[in-house]
């Protein structure tokens, strides 16, 4: 009696301890705990390190939010929480190149009406060079959190506003305060060609002459107050202008202008101004600039490219309505049955854009400024059909725009040193049924339950009962009986083994949707195999593959056994 | 040697400056050429070379590997030039202030407007695209060629064309700004106020810098530069002579006004648009060598343009006013040609003056007139071929080429001839704009002040 007690306690701070894992990850994931450890192991997991760097079975470790290892047969720190990777594959976190991810927009308050809209306040023209997006960030912005559960763990971030909303900065998509965000200030000037209504410049003749004079003014500016710094005994006081000063570093070409040019003619005009003034120019979220690749090229511009593409034209195969699909035959439109055609190669043109930066030799990033987040990975498919190999993919979305943003020194590929932005997914992330599983952003984990695949109506699946199992090894199928019971809504189970001459307690039993993970421990020749299984339930049978440390990974089967 | 060097090397900068340029070698034989210049030569053939005209005369063979155009029993003319028109930009009116020197269509050059290629088939070869008359002083106008098909902004701009500025005198400035905005001008006095107080500034701000340039020269100078004005650089250049003003008006007063505000500030290039009532001082403009750039007959759509005539071009030419014929309209512009016959009926004009007010004349407005305007060796192949003669009322532009390329061809007029698509806007089949009757100057400027204030 007291015997089969204490047996039951063990049983009990197992489970506890073997919970302990999965609750950190959770508690992770609601913010209100912060990890017992600041070490990962990401082990016998699919690293690609970087786009043609790819390492099987490999493993990662991560400390206090730096990659500290990466290799084969690399020793696990004791203090590490493992991640057990089989089956799963991880890049480095992506980098959005622009957008408003985590910044708040400024409540538009009622404005009383410019008097002489030919002179207004600079902030109502849109010119506020002078602002930071850092005074705008919120990690719980829930952008942040959208675009990270894609994988982004970086973006280049801007404020709101007009031609000249602020200053950029690179942040993590993660953190608790904005400041922790924040890996690099000041990234960028950032500019757009958007008018001030009905008050100067109310055209993009106003913005580009006043972006021609705010410039030329603040060189003037700053070459005087260099003279003025040098001796200043009978010269006039420079006065202070906050709008002109943001543009010295600009000036120095210590921060390049981040130019929103969508259009080709935006593209264009960034580009004059560019030749115009000689600042660096990085044109963002373009989405036209395959026909200005000659001078993006001459005038060594850095690109992002637009992940937002134009919706393609549905299949009208697919439309079941068969009348209505005799009557527009019977009617033929030759007319806009052309324009349609036309409109379907520029789709496909745009598609094709970074294909042709790629052919072209211009390395490019990519932007979500104006993507709908969930569209982005099937956009990113869509780039991959029209030619783009899926490690220029990659490439565009970690090492090169860390290479445009000038961090690669910290960004963009799983190496020893860089910040600990990791993306871990199942299936290859170009794959349309990859799913993401994990992200790291700067150490801290994000885990995401793998969602449902097809039709098995998740809360109707009961795995309760016993289940006919087996194992393939190379030296044959194990097989064995797994029994699950369920208690309130939780599971918990036993299981039947060649390598235990009883039944063992299952440490651990969980069911989310149709997907079915368990955990048990064997003693084979003198030693503790830890063996984690993880299937997919389709009412009656289950599919998926069980793991151990010591032997590596599996294929599993199951079946259900008839009720009696 | 190093002169041949330095020679060669400029040569190879201004061939590289001008390589995106794409200019054609053509053969046109056997057509009536209309020089416009030099007279009318029958079953003449026209070379052209590397963009420009080679060689005007019979039977010429053609080099190996030339296009040859058969223009037998057709009409050769100098491509047609458009003083005045706000085709391909992206804006028009920087309606904000009553003076925007500063701000330049060139900067929001559209190639993909396909009014642009509707323009070629009209024979039209140069466009002087240009702000509005919202403003007083409006902005600085780009002179383009319609190289329909580049698509680049930079490739329609016509390399090496005088700088130009809109001005703009009574109603638009005045209900802009006066009635808009309740700032001056609100009359056409204000208007006269406004050019001179910018001058006025202007002059200063240029004697300040020229001041501050010279004293920078001394030794030991130390002192402050005055603060630099993109609006009072540009308004300098014009009094500097520079750039040339082309002044949307129609009254016979605010004419003078301006040839006498010019005159006190020592400005002589000098282009008056629309002038309706420039036959009343035509005298006045001949004397002080302005030109004038005119409607053949339309009128009537304000108070300000109710005194006016179909003989204005006529009667301006017999005065020595150089005149020219403009559209400021994308579907006028179309048939300049018309317009321009308009004149033998009003006023009994020749054939080459008639033609000379949509060719040569322009060109002298733009100061292109060394380049294009007529049929001349040496100058750039800008050419249009009509079926029968262009001032007929039956006659159909054929053909339109531009630095020697064939930019329109009736032959091989495509359906969609659009450059760029827009991808993500519903395809509807295209249907033409109804013309409405009234000028484009204060296009994007009606939008923003004349609904918002109910002043349209």
């Amino acid at each position: 009696m007291k015997s089969i007690y204490l047996k039951h306690l063990f049983t009990a701070m197992v489970l506890v301890l073997g919970l302990g894992m999965p609750t950190l990850l959770r508690a992770q994931e609601e913010r209100t705990l912060g990890p017992v450890s600041g070490t990962y192991a990401i082990t016998n997991v699919t690293v690609i390190q970087a786009p043609g760097r790819k390492l099987d079975m490999g493993t990662v470790v991560i400390k206090n939010g730096i990659i500290t290892a990466v290799g084969k047969g690399i020793a696990v720190p004791p203090e590490a929480i493992v991640i057990k990777g089989d089956s799963l594959f991880v890049y480095a976190g992506f980098i959005d190149g622009l957008s408003r991810t985590g910044v708040i927009k400024p409540k538009e308050e009622t404005k009383e009406k410019v008097k002489d809209p030919g002179n207004p306040p600079p902030d109502r023209a849109g010119i506020t060079p002078q602002n930071d997006v850092r005074n705008f960030l919120s990690p719980t912005d829930k952008t942040v959190e959208d675009l990270r559960a894609l994988g982004f763990t970086t973006a280049q971030v801007v404020p709101y506003g007009g031609m000249l909303p602020g200053n950029a900065a690179v942040v993590s998509l993660g953190g608790k305060s904005a400041d922790e965000m924040v890996l690099a200030s000041k990234t960028a000037l950032y500019s757009e060609f958007t008018t001030a209504e009905r008050i100067y410049p109310a055209t993009v003749l106003g913005v580009m002459a006043k972006y021609r004079e705010l410039y030329r003014q603040a060189a003037q500016a700053k070459s005087y107050e260099s003279l003025y710094a040098s001796n200043r005994t009978g010269l006039e006081r420079p006065s202070p202008d906050r709008i002109l000063e943001a543009f010295y570093p600009v000036i120095d070409k210590r921060e390049p202008v981040l130019f929103k040019a969508e259009k080709i003619l935006d593209v264009q005009r960034a580009i004059t101004l560019q030749t115009d003034l000689g600042f660096s120019l990085v044109a963002a979220n373009v989405k036209e600039g395959w026909d200005v690749l000659p001078k993006i090229k001459s005038g060594n511009v850095k690109v992002f490219l637009s992940l937002d593409l134009p919706e393609e034209k549905k299949d009208e195969k697919k439309d079941d309505k068969k009348d209505v699909k005799k009557e527009e035959k019977a009617k033929p439109d030759p007319e806009k049955d052309k324009l349609e055609k036309r409109k379907a190669e520029f789709v496909t043109l745009y598609a094709a854009q970074p294909t042709a930066f790629q052919k072209a030799g211009v390395p490019f990033g990519f932007s979500t400024l104006t993507a709908k987040t969930k569209d982005i990975p099937a956009n990113l498919r869509r780039m991959i059909k029209e030619g783009l190999t899926e490690d220029q993919a990659l490439a565009a979305l970690t090492i090169n725009a860390a290479q445009i943003l000038g961090m690669s020194d910290r960004l963009g590929s799983i190496d020893n040193g860089k910040i600990a932005n990791l993306v871990i997914t199942r299936k290859p992330y170009f794959n349309e049924k990859a799913q993401v599983r994990y992200v790291f952003v700067d150490g801290v984990v994000y885990k995401y339950e793998p969602k449902e695949e097809k039709k098995a109506d998740a809360k109707k699946i009961d795995v309760s009962g016993t289940w006919s199992y087996s194992i393939e090894t190379p030296q044959g199928a194990n097989t064995g009986k797994l029994k699950l019971k369920k208690q309130g809504d939780n599971y918990s189970g036993t299981i039947t083994s060649q390598y235990a001459d009883k039944e063992v307690e299952l440490k651990t039993v969980s069911l989310d949707n149709n997907q079915l993970t368990y955990s048990y421990s064997l003693q084979v020749e003198g030693s503790t195999v830890n063996v984690d299984a993880a299937v997919t339930v389709d009412v009656d049978t289950f599919e998926g593959s069980v793991t151990t440390a010591q032997y590596g990974s599996f294929p599993t089967k199951g079946t259900k056994d008839p009720n009696r | 040697m190093k002169k041949i060097f330095y020679s060669f090397a400029l040569l190879a900068l201004v061939t590289f400056a001008h390589a995106q340029v794409e200019r054609g070698n053509l053969l046109i034989k056997n057509g009536t050429v209309l020089t416009v210049t030099k007279g009318t030569f029958e079953n003449t053939d026209v070379l052209v070379k590397d963009g420009k005209i080679t060689q005007i005369g019979k039977n010429i063979a053609a080099p190996a590997g030339v296009k040859v155009i058969d223009a037998t029993g057709q009409f050769v003319m100098p491509g047609i030039i458009d003083a005045h028109s706000h085709a391909g930009l992206d804006a028009i009116n920087e309606a904000t202030s009553p003076v925007t020197a500063e701000v330049f269509t060139g900067d929001v050059l559209n190639p993909f407007q396909v009014t642009l290629y509707r323009a070629l088939g009209g024979g039209v070869t140069t466009i002087h695209a240009m702000h509005g008359s919202a403003n007083a002083i409006g902005g600085q106008c780009e002179t383009i060629k319609l190289r329909y098909g580049v698509k680049d902004g930079d490739g329609l701009r016509m390399e090496g064309a005088p700088r130009t500025i809109k001005f703009a005198l009574g109603e638009n400035p005045t209900r802009v700004h006066g009635g808009g905005s309740s700032i001056v001008p609100r009359t056409r006095m204000g208007v006269e106020f406004v050019i001179r107080e910018s001058f006025s500034k202007a002059k200063e701000y240029m004697e300040a810098w020229d001041k501050y340039n010279k004293a920078k020269t001394q030794k030991g100078f130390r002192g402050t530069p005055p603060a630099y004005n993109l609006r009072l650089e540009t308004l300098a250049e014009i009094l500097k002579g520079n750039i040339i003003i082309h002044c949307h008006s129609y009254r016979a007063d605010e004419i003078n006004m301006l040839l006498n505000v010019c005159k006190d500030f020592g400005v002589k290039r000098l282009v008056f648009q629309h002038v309706n009532e420039g036959f009343k001082v035509a005298p006045e403009l001949a004397k002080f060598g302005a030109m004038a750039s005119v409607f053949a007959d339309w009128w009537a759509y304000k108070f300000e343009v109710y005194y006016s005539t179909a003989y204005n071009a006529a009667i301006l030419t017999r005065n020595g006013v150089v005149t020219s014929i403009n559209s400021d309209d994308a579907e006028l512009m179309r048939h300049l040609y018309h317009e321009a016959a308009k004149t033998q009926k009003y006023g009994n004009l020749s054939d080459d003056e008639a033609l000379a007010l949509i060719t040569l004349n322009p060109a002298k407005q733009l100061g292109i007139d060394a380049r294009v305007g007529s049929l001349e060796v040496g100058k750039e192949a800008d050419i249009a071929i009509f079926n029968s003669h262009p001032l007929s009322s039956y006659t159909i532009p054929m053909i339109t080429v531009v630095d020697g390329v064939v930019r329109f061809d009736r032959e091989k007029d495509a359906d969609d001839v659009r450059i760029y698509v827009d991808p993500t806007q519903a395809v509807d089949i295209a249907t033409i704009q109804g013309g409405e009757q009234e000028d484009h100057c204060m296009d994007g400027a009606e939008d923003a002040f004349g609904k918002l204030f109910g002043l349209n």
